[in-house]
C-alpha cells in the first residue's frame, strides 16, 4: 500500500450517482426524487434556469432535508428573479429557524432585487420581521442602508426593533444620523441599553 | 499652495472597521495589529483618492460590485506558498483525521484526499512527504491525492515540481535531501511523487467542473474561500459537501471558518486543530 495516482472520480460507480440528462424537465423531476443526494443535486444545478424558481420555491415549503433546503435557498439567490426573491423573503415568516437564517444571509446580497421589497417588510405587523429586515440590511450594500435605519429608530415602536438597527446605525451611519439618534434617546428614556446602543453609534459617527 | 490634511483613523474608526472586517471575513484585528491596519488602510484610502477614513468605509461597505473589499482583503492577508505552510493542519490529518478514517472504514478501498487550490504544487506534495514521514498506516491504506487549481499554468508548474528556495525553506534538511534534487538555483520534488499526484484544472465555481471530482475522504481548501463574496462562497461550499463522502473531512486556512459560510457541515474541534466534517449519516 502506498500513495497512488487517483482519479478526481473514481473509476467504480458511487451510490446516488446521476445518470440522466440534466435539462430542467428531468432536474424538475429529480428535485422531488425519493433519494436526498439527487434531489441535493437537482437543486443546486436548477441554480442555473430562472424558470425553476417557482418550483424550488414550492419545494422550499414540503423539504423536510435540512441539506437541500439550503442549497434550494442558495440556488434561488442565484437566481435572483422576483419570483425567488418573494420565495426568499417568504421565508422571514417560517419558524423554521435554519430556513429563514439561510433566508436572511442570502437576501443581504442581494441589494438591487431586495430593495423594492424593504419598505413593506420594515413596516410588517410581525415585530420579528421587522427585526429580520434590519439584519438583511445588516451587509446589504445598498445607497439607501441609513435611510431605512434612520426612519426606524424614528418611527418603529418595538424597543427591539430599534435596538437592532441602532447597533447597525453605529456602523453605517453619517452625521446626518445625529438627530434621529439624540430623538431615539427621548424616545426611549428608561431603556439603558437604548440609551448605551445610541451614545455608541453618536460615538462612532464623532458627533460625541 | 495647500498642504493636504493627512489622512488619520481613529480609535472609533479602527473599532468600526474591525467589527466590518471581521463580520464580513472572520479575520479578527487584535490592537497590537493597529499599525498593520492603518497602514494598508491608508494606502487603500490613498490608492482610491479617499481623503477620508468615512468615505473609504463608505465605499468599502457600499460598493456594488465589492471590487474594493476584495482588493483589501487581499492587501490584509499574506498570499505566501511553502511547502508545510499551516503545518498543524497536516498533524491533524495524520493523528486524528485518518485515524477515525480508517477506524470506521469497512473495505479497502483508497483514502482520497483533494488538495484545492494546488497552486504550484507546495501543498499536495506537502501532504505526500507528511504522508510518508508522519504515518506508518500508509504500508497498509492506499492514498490518493488530488490537485486542483483553476490555473493552467500554475498547474504545469506543479507538475514539474520545480521550487526556489523560498518555497523549501520551512523543511528540515534531510527532508529536502530525501525528497528533492538540486536542478540549478532551483529543487525539483522527486519523481516518485510526482508520479503519485494527479492535478487537475477546476474552476470551483463550475458546476460541472465540480461534479467530476467527488468521494473524498478529506478536502484542503486554505485560504481560497475568503477571495469569494459571500454566495459564491456558499454555493462552494455546497459543492464540496456533496464531493466528499459521508463522514468526510475538510480543512480550511486558519483565519477561514465554515460556520461563517454553511450550517451544513458539523464542527470537528481536535487537538491540533478545528476542522469540519459531513455528518456520517448525510448522503
Amino acid at each position: 500500500m502506498a500513495l497512488k495516482k487517483g482519479q478526481p472520480t473514481p473509476p467504480c460507480h458511487s451510490p446516488g450517482e446521476r445518470q440522466e440528462p440534466r435539462n430542467l424537465e428531468t432536474l424538475l423531476q429529480t428535485l422531488l426524487d425519493e433519494d436526498v443526494m439527487k434531489r441535493r443535486w437537482a437543486a443546486r444545478d436548477l441554480a442555473e434556469h430562472p424558470a425553476a424558481a417557482e418550483a424550488l420555491v414550492t419545494r422550499l415549503r414540503h423539504e423536510k432535508d435540512a441539506t437541500v433546503l439550503q442549497v434550494i435557498v442558495t440556488s434561488l439567490g442565484c437566481i435572483a428573479n422576483e419570483v425567488a426573491i418573494c420565495g426568499l423573503i417568504d421565508c422571514l415568516y417560517s419558524e423554521h429557524t435554519l430556513l429563514r437564517n439561510a433566508a436572511i444571509e442570502v437576501l443581504k446580497e442581494l441589494p438591487e432585487p431586495v430593495a423594492p421589497h424593504m419598505g413593506k417588510l420594515l413596516h410588517d405587523p410581525d415585530p420579528d420581521v421587522r427585526i429580520f429586515a434590519v439584519n438583511v440590511l445588516e451587509s446589504l450594500r445598498h445607497p439607501q442602508v441609513e435611510a431605512w435605519l434612520l426612519e426606524v429608530i424614528l418611527k418603529d415602536e418595538h424597543i427591539n426593533v430599534c435596538a437592532t438597527a441602532v447597533d447597525l446605525l453605529g456602523e453605517v451611519g453619517s452625521p446626518q444620523s445625529r438627530d434621529a439618534l439624540r430623538a431615539l434617546k427621548q424616545r426611549f428614556p428608561e431603556e439603558p441599553y437604548i440609551q448605551f446602543a445610541a451614545d455608541l453609534a453618536l460615538k462612532r459617527i464623532g458627533a460625541g | 499652495m495647500s498642504m493636504q490634511k493627512p489622512s488619520v483613523i481613529s480609535d472609533e474608526d479602527f473599532q468600526k472597521f474591525r467589527e466590518f472586517f471581521y463580520r464580513k471575513t472572520g479575520m479578527l484585528f487584535e490592537d497590537s495589529k493597529r499599525y498593520f491596519v492603518d497602514k494598508r488602510l491608508l494606502e487603500r484610502m490613498a490608492a482610491t483618492a479617499n481623503e477620508s477614513f468615512r468615505n473609504y468605509f463608505t465605499m468599502l461597505r457600499f460598493q456594488a460590485s465589492g471590487a474594493e473589499l476584495q482588493t483589501l482583503i487581499n492587501a490584509m492577508t499574506v498570499n505566501e506558498t511553502y511547502f508545510f505552510r499551516e503545518e498543524y493542519q497536516f498533524r491533524c490529518l495524520v493523528d486524528s483525521i485518518l485515524p477515525e478514517l480508517v477506524a470506521r472504514r469497512s473495505s479497502s478501498r483508497p483514502i482520497r484526499i483533494w488538495s484545492v487550490p494546488s497552486s504550484s504544487g507546495e501543498e499536495p506534495y506537502g501532504i505526500a512527504i507528511y504522508l510518508l514521514e508522519h504515518w506508518p498506516l500508509l504500508e497498509q491504506w492506499d492514498v490518493e491525492i488530488i490537485s486542483s487549481d483553476i490555473d493552467t499554468q500554475v498547474l504545469e508548474q506543479a507538475r514539474k515540481g520545480l521550487y526556489a528556495s523560498r518555497a523549501i525553506q520551512h523543511l528540515p534538511t534531510n527532508l529536502l535531501k530525501k525528497y528533492f534534487h538540486r536542478a540549478g538555483s532551483h529543487y525539483q520534488i522527486s519523481q516518485s511523487l510526482r508520479e503519485a499526484v494527479e492535478f487537475t484544472r477546476v474552476n470551483v465555481h463550475d458546476a460541472a467542473d465540480m461534479r467530476g471530482h467527488r468521494q473524498f475522504d478529506v478536502i484542503f481548501c486554505r485560504n481560497l474561500l475568503i477571495y469569494f463574496d459571500d454566495l459564491s462562497r456558499k454555493k462552494t461550499a455546497e459543492s464540496f459537501f456533496d464531493a466528499l463522502n459521508p463522514g468526510g473531512f475538510i480543512c480550511l486556512g486558519h483565519s477561514e471558518s465554515m460556520s461563517r459560510i454553511s450550517s451544513l457541515f458539523q464542527i470537528r474541534r481536535f487537538p491540533e486543530a478545528i476542522v469540519y466534517q459531513k455528518p456520517l449519516e448525510a448522503r
